[in-house]
């Protein structure tokens, strides 16, 4: 394994590298076009990038040139500096060197940047088109003989995210073969099935691992929001931000991306105090926000603090009343955790009273099923003047499925997009009765349709499922699902929408009813049933068969 | 030190200071506490089911909850009423009266019919809740009142093994449960498979 380190400066020279192509093409274009204004500013980008990148990471060579280059090029953009040959020829050299200096960043044989182009440089910066001082002419660098590819390449989200679901799968039929291979009691079989299952943890952490981004993607976000929400506040807020390396699946990472937000905002619109407040309290003027990433064991603490003024106790428990969550004398025995429990009740926190004395509360349901539906647990602590803390235990990593939503007899279900081949709506004139079932023709295709309802809730004995006139409505929402091959129209109630889930396996005594792959939390904190396509196939055979 | 000195010699003043101290001893009081035969206490939370009482010990009870929004689970057996998030966990309710074929008994008219219990419970590696009509109960009362199940009640729906033992609390009569039996292995084993 290599450090966190290293993998940075792999990153960053794969970047840089990528920069320097970039700009190489760009500068050529210009040079025959100098007065195309997008590809001026698409160097000037790069050059801007590459600057702050290197200084980052403590490259300042790269930098240094990088700002220079920077410089003249902007210069050339408010006209200050003519495209002339001359310049064009001190530009190239510059971006040669730029390119020699990033190839060259781990030698420590590298010297310093050649003096005379820097002064060329300098003197084109400085005196602008002044060409009263000559350039003097530079060995012509010729570093790129040997082109090479980039070490780093990017992949789509997308792309993981297909891996991450046939890893999946393929455990389900992993487990299945071993299953298989212990009923049979054959030896060769049972050491194959036992590779076989070190084979698949290993590609599930592979490419688990290959999700994980820095926490930092995130973070280096919140600095400019919270300066742009506390300039809307009239407040003074200075963040603080910890933890940045700290690496976690990006999905999950997506998912509280919006939570994390509200909750930023919500410190500095309701927790931090106008500056005249908090010196009045004897606090410093400025408001203090703090974001912390950390691991913990399996999995990352994420904690938001601020000092202001934190909750009011008192005035939840009032409200806990006023909204007749909880009688009075139940109300005044409550300890902190449950009295701050109520802020996490739907609704409880669009009370406008609420939002003012506790200074907290909108949507903190919203935040807390978001955090309940990837695994996570939301935890806070509050001291009235002093401030609150947010805590968020988020899982490192989790197999996200994508999934479509429906409802049938009012429960919701989901089936993972994996088995969904696409989402029709026919007219119930479309759909006939043949034998014990419907059928449907899709594009030539004949295909099987039942109506969920039936098969799932009807009693066993009285089921019908090749009659139409249980149907309600006119127009069917069929969801054509296949397996094995086979397809089969799924008809429901209702159809949602198609999202993300995580499918959370069904304890016992649950876990063996194979029709259900596990439930998954909905946004709204509702439990989703997740139909297993297999198994709901092989019922619906033994349905017909039996 | 409240000793008289006649003289300014402090060396002497010391020595002589010491036997002024109080002899200790002097109150006769027992510290021994006179023990009556204690018995050893079991605490248990007492529900209903049909019309008969029924105990689990409290170690196996997690908490006891109004009953959140159960989501049913069309093709399981009939005593899993759904499934439910408490605090994020998604855990199976469970109903014993469905599940013992006990008869259901009229609710008395102070019991509000909108509200149910759940008890969960903690077994090894995972919760289960079980669903009461009435708020249950929590009893403290000594071991030496629970005898033990009489064999005659393995022909009856609840098999023997599942009863810890009948406690009697003045005309009550209490069935004390073992929900870890309840929901052994081969239990588990008897949901059938869609």
């Amino acid at each position: 394994m290599k450090s966190r380190e290293e993998e940075y400066k792999e990153i960053f020279i794969a970047e840089a590298l990528e920069y320097f192509d970039s700009l190489n093409r760009h500068i050529s274009t210009l040079e025959k076009q100098p007065d195309d204004d997008q590809t001026l500013a698409e160097i000037f980008r790069l050059l801007h990038n590459l600057k702050a990148n290197s200084k980052a990471i403590g490259y300042l060579q790269i930098s240094d040139v990088s700002h220079k280059l920077e410089t003249a090029f902007s210069l050339i953009r408010n006209k200050e500096l003519a495209f002339s040959d001359e310049v064009v020829a001190v530009l190239f050299d510059g971006i040669d060197m730029l390119g020699e200096l990033i190839q060259n960043v781990d030698n420590p044989d590298q010297g310093e940047p050649d003096p005379i182009l820097l002064r060329n440089l300098d003197i084109i910066v400085e005196n602008l088109s002044d060409s009263t001082i000559e350039l003097t002419k530079v060995q012509k660098y010729n570093t790129s003989k040997n082109l090479s590819l980039s070490e780093l390449i990017y992949i789509q989200i997308k792309k993981l995210d297909h891996m991450m679901n046939l890893v999946g799968e393929l455990m389900i039929d992993r487990d299945r073969i071993i299953s298989i291979s212990k009923e049979l009691g054959n030896d060769e079989l049972a050491s194959v099935s036992s590779h076989l299952y070190r084979i698949t943890e290993d590609l599930q952490y592979s490419v688990m691992g290959a999700r994980l981004v820095n926490i930092g993607s995130l973070f280096n976000k919140f600095p400019r929001i919270v300066r742009d929400v506390a300039a809307a506040e009239k407040k003074e807020v200075n963040l603080e931000l910890t933890g940045q390396d700290i690496q976690i699946d990006r999905n999950i990472l997506q998912i509280i991306t919006d939570s994390l937000l509200h909750l930023v905002r919500n410190a500095i619109t309701h927790g931090l105090e106008r500056p005249e407040e908090r010196e009045k309290k004897g606090k410093s003027r400025v408001g203090h926000l703090r974001l912390r990433a950390q691991s913990d064991r399996e999995n990352v603490l994420l904690e938001l603090s601020d000092d202001g003024r934190g909750i009011d106790l008192r005035k939840v428990q009032k409200t806990a009343v006023e909204r007749k969550l909880v009688t009075e004398e139940v109300a005044a025995g409550l300890d902190e955790t449950e009295t701050l429990s109520f802020l996490f009740e739907p609704g409880f926190s669009t009370a406008k009273e609420v939002t003012e004395y506790s200074g907290r509360g909108v949507g903190l349901d919203v935040v807390k099923n978001a955090i309940d539906s990837i695994g996570g647990r939301l935890t806070l602590e509050t001291e009235k003047g002093k401030g609150t803390t947010f805590s968020m235990l988020l899982p490192t990593s989790i197999a996200v499925k994508g999934a479509l939503l429906f409802e049938v007899n009012g429960i919701f279900y989901a089936i993972p997009l994996i088995h969904t081949d696409q989402v029709v709506a026919l007219d119930k004139d479309e759909l006939h009765e043949v034998g014990d079932v419907l059928i449907t023709d899709l594009k030539g295709e004949t295909v099987t349709v039942v109506y969920l309802h039936e098969l799932l809730n009807a009693p066993e004995a009285d089921m019908r499922l090749g009659d139409k006139t249980r149907l309600k409505g006119q127009v069917q929402n069929i969801i054509v699902v296949s397996y094995n091959n086979r397809k089969l129209g799924l008809i429901v109630d209702k159809l949602y929408r198609q999202q993300d889930i995580v499918v959370k396996p069904l304890s016992k005594p649950l876990e063996s009813i194979d029709l259900y792959g596990g439930v998954t939390l909905l946004g709204t904190g509702k439990v989703c049933l997740v139909l297993d396509v297999p198994a709901l196939t092989r019922y619906f055979i033994n349905r017909r068969q039996g | 030190m409240a000793k008289q000195t006649k003289n300014t010699s402090s060396d002497k003043d010391q020595a002589e200071g010491k036997p002024a101290v109080a002899e200790p001893g002097e109150n006769g009081q027992t510290t021994v506490a006179p023990a009556p035969q204690k018995d050893e206490m079991v605490h248990l939370i007492v529900f209903k089911l049909g019309a008969e009482y029924y105990a689990i010990k409290i170690e196996q009870v997690k908490e006891v909850t109004i009953t959140p929004a159960i989501t049913r689970m069309p093709r399981t057996p009939g005593f899993i009423k759904g499934v439910t998030n408490i605090r994020g966990d998604i855990i199976a309710i469970m109903d014993l009266e469905t599940r013992f074929q006990i008869r259901p008994a009229s609710l008395p008219p102070d019991a509000n019919p909108n509200v149910t219990y759940t008890l969960v419970i903690e077994a090894k590696d995972y919760s289960i809740g079980v669903e009461v009509r009435e708020m249950p109960q929590s009893l403290n009362l000594p071991v030496s009142r629970i005898d033990r199940a009489p064999s005659f009640l393995q022909d009856i729906n609840i098999q023997e093994n599942f009863i810890e033992g009948i406690a009697k609390i003045e005309d009550r009569l209490i069935i004390v449960l073992d929900m870890h039996r309840i929901l052994s292995q081969e239990e588990i084993n008897q949901l059938p498979n869609a």
